[in-house]
């Protein structure tokens, strides 16, 4: 579903992403990991097409995003983490105005639908500055799901989200996987991505520096350090990434 | 204290300052500087150099005249000392950013510190804002004279700053007395209103009130008008002020000395008076800061500065749009709903009933004399010239207000140049309907030239087809430079959520509105030139009637070449497009 290879991203001369190879197929779902500046949201940035990788391809469901960049965005969504609105169009309208861009013909009841899931079905009428941090952020997700995207990325998907919100966002994850979409999601929630991650990739500085399944991971780890979680395999991947350098 | 504070000053204004001069690298921010630096020396450092224009003028200032200009000041500075009494309805509220609310409040820091690092800092701006006045006034090369006007505006700058943050602290503290912002203002204008009829009947009792004829006279006017203020009441009123305005017009060193000595005097006070109240105005300021960091951020987001004022509105959509269809008509339908209410169909059903209800008979009336129908029809002409100019300047429901969300508009499944053009697509609307109505309006009324000559419904028939046959195109035209500006230039185009400023972002301004300019004129050329062709043959074969039309058809089709073309280009442009990279730069 989403294969990536030698991706790279220079801002002038600056590495933001070097070398960039992973593989994330149908009903899994990746957690993208990394310190500060290590390259996350500018990964996921190319993979949704909104700004173009300096060297490398990327396919998404079997399209290559520079060649048929049309017909591979049709089958993607991103959610930034930080919702970004048309502030003069009403939560409606934004589901109107997203439905003609994807030519979304069962808009109403797709729309209807997923308004209801998000707790979101009496605020149809309101405009982005009515709503709080978190409806914001579910609006966007009813607009990015309206058109059923084969992939996902998330960035940062649980900031300002309450707790039911939260769980509501893990499941909702999770249940898409289990339809069929490929899922990445950027996050420094280890303890979510622990949860709902099928594989994990730590990046740091631009560069890979340790991919596998979860339990493969955990694994690696435990046979140093007893019962290893996510935290503790990142903090020694990153430390050991620092010794090598 | 003071010292960290002012540490934190000074280090702003120096980083600052050393972004901007980073940013003098790119050579696109060297040329708008050199640009904006000639414009500040050719306009207001050039008399530096040169001398003044017209030093007699200057010099010529009688001292009746200075005395006039002193009671004039002194005047206005009444006003604007009575506005700050009459007009506020907040507590004391001193300014700070988000940044010192957080760093400086839980801090122990004094309340008098804090006041003292809001004087320091107000001190920045009116310095600024003396060089500024000094410069436009043009004093600079007037025979040494500079500094007195320098110091002069610093005097009142600083008094007036420093009496509006002590009226604050006052009216917070009647609040507080349980005086209300009414019985406040009803105290003061009752104040006011007494002092202005004692001053009244003074000056009819004591005053002689000037003829009719005193009226051609400017003398005469000027005798009456300091007699009236420099007697009785009104010289009492006035002297504080009077004191205040009078460093500035001080004719030489010595005259200087002896006015800013009481002056400087009234503004220690003014000091005393602000660093002695004690009133709390940290509530108020973290309210004031939370709203000035929205109304920022709200620009940043590409909304206006009083947008985050009241609640928004609801706004309907001007028609129904379907899941299927042309894609960039989905651009046209939300810049529309942004637009606002006043660009439904509705509303352009009814401009041009209006016009053709309004037009009609006033235009039938021809037969009469008089300016009306010439004065209608030449501003209808004129206002349509205008919008041409200035709509897109205006009217902004495009890339430029949309770029600050390219990241989502990039997400989308379509080519740039479908949604360039469905972003170009509402302004382009409303300028045409805008200018369909004038023209209408035009065709209805502009039946006499001011000559008296009579333009017969037929001209008017075929010229107007024309205009409205080429309308569209044209505006597609003059929208695509702005646009096309943004993307190439973002940082000079203001869309971004960084506030650009400064002498070379000025600069770069001029560079663009003198482009733009060029461009759209060498973009007419070629439309222009086929036009004048084929009237000039329509009108041989066909008649004068069809002539206009048939070339503006023409034309129109030109127009809309070269708008394809560059929506093309614009197309891959915005498919480049990275704004983080280009604001991070």
């Amino acid at each position: 579903m989403i294969e990536v290879e030698g991706l790279t991203k220079l801002y002038d001369k600056f590495p933001a992403v070097s070398e960039l190879s992973f593989t994330v197929r149908s009903g899994e779902v990746l957690g993208l990991v990394g310190p500060n500046g290590a390259g996350k949201t500018t990964t996921l940035r190319c993979l949704s097409g909104i700004i173009p990788a300096t060297r490398g391809t990327v396919r998404i469901a079997g399209e290559d995003l520079a060649q048929n960049a049309i017909a591979a965005k049709r089958q993607l969504s991103f959610f930034p983490d930080e919702p970004r609105l048309f502030e003069y169009l009403t939560v409606w309208q934004h589901l109107i105005f997203t439905a003609r861009i994807y030519q979304v013909v069962n808009y109403q009841e797709i729309g209807r639908q997923l308004l209801a899931e998000l707790e979101m079905a009496d605020k149809v009428d309101l405009l982005p500055g009515e709503l709080s941090r978190g409806m914001k952020q579910k609006l966007v997700i009813a607009c990015g799901l309206l058109h059923s995207p084969k992939v996902i990325f998330f960035d940062e998907p649980l900031t300002g989200l309450d707790p039911l919100g939260i769980r509501r966002m893990k499941d909702s994850i999770l249940n898409r996987a289990r339809e069929g979409a490929a899922i990445i999601i950027s996050s420094h929630l280890l303890h979510l991505l622990e949860e709902v991650c099928s594989h994990v990739l730590i990046l740091k500085g631009g560069l890979k520096i340790l991919d596998g399944t979860m339990d493969e991971i955990l694994q690696k780890f435990s046979e140093h350090a007893g019962d290893a979680n996510l935290e503790e395999v990142f903090f020694r991947a990153t430390r050991e990434a620092n010794e090598n350098a | 204290m003071i010292g960290a504070l002012m540490y934190l000053q000074m280090q702003s204004i120096r980083n600052r300052l050393r972004m901007r001069l980073r940013r003098l690298k790119k050579p696109k921010y060297l040329a708008g500087a050199a640009v904006g630096v000639a414009y500040f020396y050719f306009f207001f450092f050039r008399n530096l150099f040169v001398g003044s224009r017209s030093p007699a003028a200057a010099d010529a200032a009688s001292p009746e005249t200075l005395l006039l200009f002193e009671l004039m000041g002194a005047l206005a500075l009444f006003v604007m000392v009575l506005a700050a009494w009459i007009f506020p309805h907040e507590r004391a509220a001193l300014l700070f950013s988000e940044a010192e609310i957080a760093f400086l409040f839980p801090a122990p820091v004094t309340r008098r510190t804090l006041i003292h690092f809001k004087l320091l800092r107000s001190q920045i701006a009116i310095l600024f804002t003396t060089f500024f006045l000094t410069l436009v006034s043009g004093r600079f090369g007037q025979e040494g004279k500079a500094w007195i006007h320098a110091a002069g505006w610093w005097l009142i700058l600083s008094t007036l700053s420093l009496h509006t943050l002590a009226a604050s602290f006052a009216r917070t503290r009647l609040l507080e007395l349980g005086v209300s912002h009414w019985r406040r203002r009803i105290i003061v204008l009752a104040a006011v209103g007494l002092l202005v009829v004692a001053v009244m009947r003074w000056v009819k009792s004591s005053v002689p009130a000037p003829a009719e004829s005193d009226f051609a006279d400017i003398e005469a006017l000027k005798y009456y008008l300091r007699h009236a203020l420099e007697s009785g009441p009104a010289l009492y009123a006035l002297i504080p002020f009077r004191l205040i305005a009078r460093p500035y017009l001080a004719p030489d060193a010595a005259a200087f000395v002896a006015a800013f000595i009481p002056a400087a005097v009234l503004m220690l006070l003014h000091y005393w008076w602000v660093v002695r109240a004690d009133v709390a105005f940290e509530e108020a300021s973290v309210e004031l800061s939370r709203k000035f960091a929205e109304r920022i951020a709200a620009v940043r987001a590409g909304g206006g500065w009083h947008s985050t004022d009241k609640p928004k509105k609801r706004k309907s959509p001007p028609f129904a749009l379907r899941p299927t269809g042309i894609y960039a008509v989905a651009f046209l339908w939300k810049n529309l709903i942004s637009a606002g209410h006043a660009f439904t169909l509705r509303t352009w059903i009814f401009l041009a009933l209006f016009a053709v209800i309004a037009g009609v008979p006033i235009g039938l009336s021809s037969s009469s004399s008089g300016w009306l129908l010439p004065a209608v029809g030449v501003l209808t002409v004129l206002l349509t010239g205008y919008s041409v100019l200035l709509g897109p300047a205006i009217l902004r429901q495009d890339l430029r207000q949309d770029l600050v969300n390219a990241d989502i508009l990039k997400m989308y499944p379509l080519r740039g140049w479908q949604v360039v053009l469905g972003e170009l697509l509402a302004p382009a609307v409303i300028l045409t309907g805008v200018q369909w109505c004038l023209v209408l309006l035009a065709t209805a009324t502009f039946s006499r030239f001011p000559e008296d000559n009579p333009i017969p419904l037929a001209t008017r028939l075929s010229l107007g087809a024309a205009v409205a046959i080429l309308a569209p195109m044209v505006n597609l035209v003059s929208l695509v430079i702005p646009n096309a500006s943004a993307l190439l230039f973002p940082a000079w185009m203001q869309t971004g959520r960084q506030h650009v400023g400064g002498i070379e972002v000025m600069g770069q301004r001029l560079i663009f509105m003198l482009g733009s300019v060029l461009v759209f004129g060498f973009a007419l050329v070629p439309a222009a030139v086929l036009f004048g062709l084929v009237f000039f043959f329509v009108k041989i074969f066909l008649g004068e009637m069809l002539a206009a039309p048939i070339g503006a058809t023409v034309a129109a089709a030109v127009l809309a070449a070269e708008a394809a073309l560059a929506v093309g280009w614009m197309g891959r442009l915005f498919e480049r497009f990275d704004l983080s990279a280009e604001m991070a730069s």
